[in-house]
């Protein structure tokens, strides 16, 4: 029994690993299949809002693309903040704490198979779910530009590693779970709001999020990212050293 | 094994450990004694390196793997088995799991027969013994216990003081408790702590010798008011205590006072003793006397 071994078994057992895939997976069917059906579905439900007669165009292959993000990147979001730090606040409780870190020389060896275990678990649950997505928007409406694809995938991906970096860096200073899920989620949704100013947003980490959306519907290109992924990846780099050295500082 | 010098640690204006100088020789069983809030734990979390001093030094002579430590009520991942949490700490503390080594802490500890369910469905009591065998699963050279026994039921906490002592000769044990008569059984040292301050250490018996006040114990028969008031009146009698309807306890300064003198003034008082003799003083009398 590793460290290793035990962040696995923390993903079996508790069955997280589940929620994970499920909401990226989930959204990966939804996505797509509300894109080309959105328009049957208002039909279905009358088609007309107070006189006033409801028309969609016809279904692109970015749609289906655009709906898996909107819903995955943020529920699927939330939930990856939650597993992130069911895993990484583990002072929380103070008497685990005592028995992990009393038995080994750094807590880096604590921090470190938390860390790469939850992120893991994290990208492969976004992995499958976009390319649920995008199997099922080839399926039922076209094929999207794969390079947009590929390159709004990769962004998000960069974004949820800097999810866990900050959810790591915010256990080192929080008292228990819940306020690690909530400085977090706040941190989240203050950032879209700064975002708002266009020359600010396109900086921020919250930015990447949207790629897999606005790439293949041809609404940006991929180097108007360049910005936001310097800037995630040094803060990816700065909330894991700080998670590490706020770790180590901490008292039981 | 351990030392520390001026050691001190605190919150805002409440000093937890205040000056302490600590002195645990390698192979002994050292009991550290206080009420709640006495700055026990604080000082246990100071040498295990979840806590760090404000000011002073302390020294330690094994390394951090040969160092195991039981808070006093330990907490597991719930989903565990008990055997995975004895693992888990074997491989922590020695890179490897013996799983002869494993169940044989199993067993020692009382618990072999719900190794293999969760953690979370253990009592209390279980969690604790869990904790003891967790502790001791990596042959530590010191092992750091704070307050090991207080959820057991007598039998657990007999187990856990037996472990305790078996530990002897093999690794250093400090243990700190608020139950006297465990570290009376078990401890061949003693520090009593009080308000953060470490008011003695020395051996148990140095203790119960040299910090209280010599008395004498007699038993007669009533009435023994008159005899109490009689005792008063010699300079040489420190205090005189009625406890009961038959007893008396003369506290002198000398020894020899009441063995030369007790006699012909309990005679002369018109006593008809029954009894008379040292008074055996306990470990909760001497802590009493000490944190008063």
């Amino acid at each position: 029994m590793s460290l290793w071994r035990l962040e696995w078994l923390r993903l079996i057992r508790t069955k997280r690993w589940i929620a994970l895939v499920g909401v990226f997976v989930f959204f990966g069917l939804l996505g797509p299949l509300t894109a080309r059906y959105l328009g049957e579905i208002i039909d279905f439900a009358g088609g007309e809002l107070e006189g006033a007669t409801i028309e969609f165009p016809p279904p692109v292959p970015a749609d289906g693309m655009t709906q898996f993000v909107s819903n995955a990147m943020q529920i699927g979001t939330l939930v990856a903040v939650i597993v992130a730090a069911g895993a990484l606040a583990f002072d929380a409780i103070p008497e685990m704490g005592v028995f992990l870190r009393t038995r080994v020389e750094s807590v880096r060896e604590i921090l470190v198979p938390r860390v790469v275990v939850t992120t893991a678990a994290v990208l492969v649950a976004f992995l499958l779910g976009a390319f649920t997505a995008w199997y099922e928007t080839w399926a039922l409406i076209g094929a999207p530009d794969a390079g947009a694809v590929m390159a709004g995938i990769g962004f998000g991906l960069i974004f949820l590693v800097f999810v866990i970096a900050l959810v790591a860096m915010i256990a080192g200073r929080a008292k228990s779970v819940l306020g690690t899920v909530m400085i977090a989620v706040v941190v989240l949704l203050v950032m879209p709001i700064i975002g708002v100013v266009e020359a600010v947003g396109r900086w921020l980490p919250t930015h990447l999020a949207g790629a897999l959306g606005a790439l293949p519907a041809g609404a940006a290109e991929a180097s108007d990212y360049a910005g936001a992924v310097v800037v995630t990846t040094l803060a990816i780099v700065l909330f894991l050293w700080l998670a590490v050295r706020l770790a180590e500082h901490r008292e039981l | 094994m351990i030392e520390t010098r001026d050691l001190v640690k605190a919150y805002g204006s409440t000093v937890a450990v205040d000056h302490v100088d600590l002195r645990v020789e390698e192979g002994s069983v050292y009991g550290l004694v206080g009420p709640n809030g006495a700055g026990k734990t604080t000082l246990l979390g100071l040498l295990a390196g979840l806590r760090q001093p404000d000011s002073g030094t302390q020294r330690i002579e094994a390394s951090r793997g040969e160092i195991a430590v039981l808070s006093d009520t330990p907490r597991f991942d719930a989903w565990l088995t008990g055997r995975e949490v004895v693992a888990l700490a074997a491989r922590l503390m020695v890179g490897e799991v013996d799983d002869g080594r494993v169940q044989e802490v199993l067993e020692e500890s009382g618990i072999e027969d719900a190794a293999d369910r969760a953690v979370a469905g253990y009592s209390r009591g279980m969690l604790q013994r869990l904790g003891v065998a967790a502790t001791v699963v990596g042959s530590p050279r010191l092992v750091l216990l704070d307050e090991p026994a207080s959820a057991l039921d007598p039998l657990g906490r007999r187990e856990v003081l037996d472990l305790v002592s078996r530990l002897r000769g093999t690794a250093t044990v400090l243990f700190s408790s608020h139950i006297l008569a465990d570290v009376q059984e078990v401890c061949d040292t003693v520090g009593i702590m009080d308000r953060g301050k470490l008011l003695f250490q020395g051996p148990i018996t140095d203790l119960l010798v040299g910090s209280a006040v010599p008395s004498y114990l007699v038993r007669l028969r009533p009435p023994v008011e008159p005899v109490v008031e009689a005792l008063k009146a010699h300079d040489w009698v420190v205090g005189v205590e009625q406890r009961g309807s038959e007893e008396v306890v003369v506290r002198v300064d000398r020894l020899e006072d009441v063995e030369s003198r007790l006699a012909p003034a309990l005679a002369a008082a018109g006593a008809r003793v029954v009894s008379l003799g040292p008074e055996a003083v306990s470990l909760e009398q001497a802590f009493l006397e000490l944190t008063r």
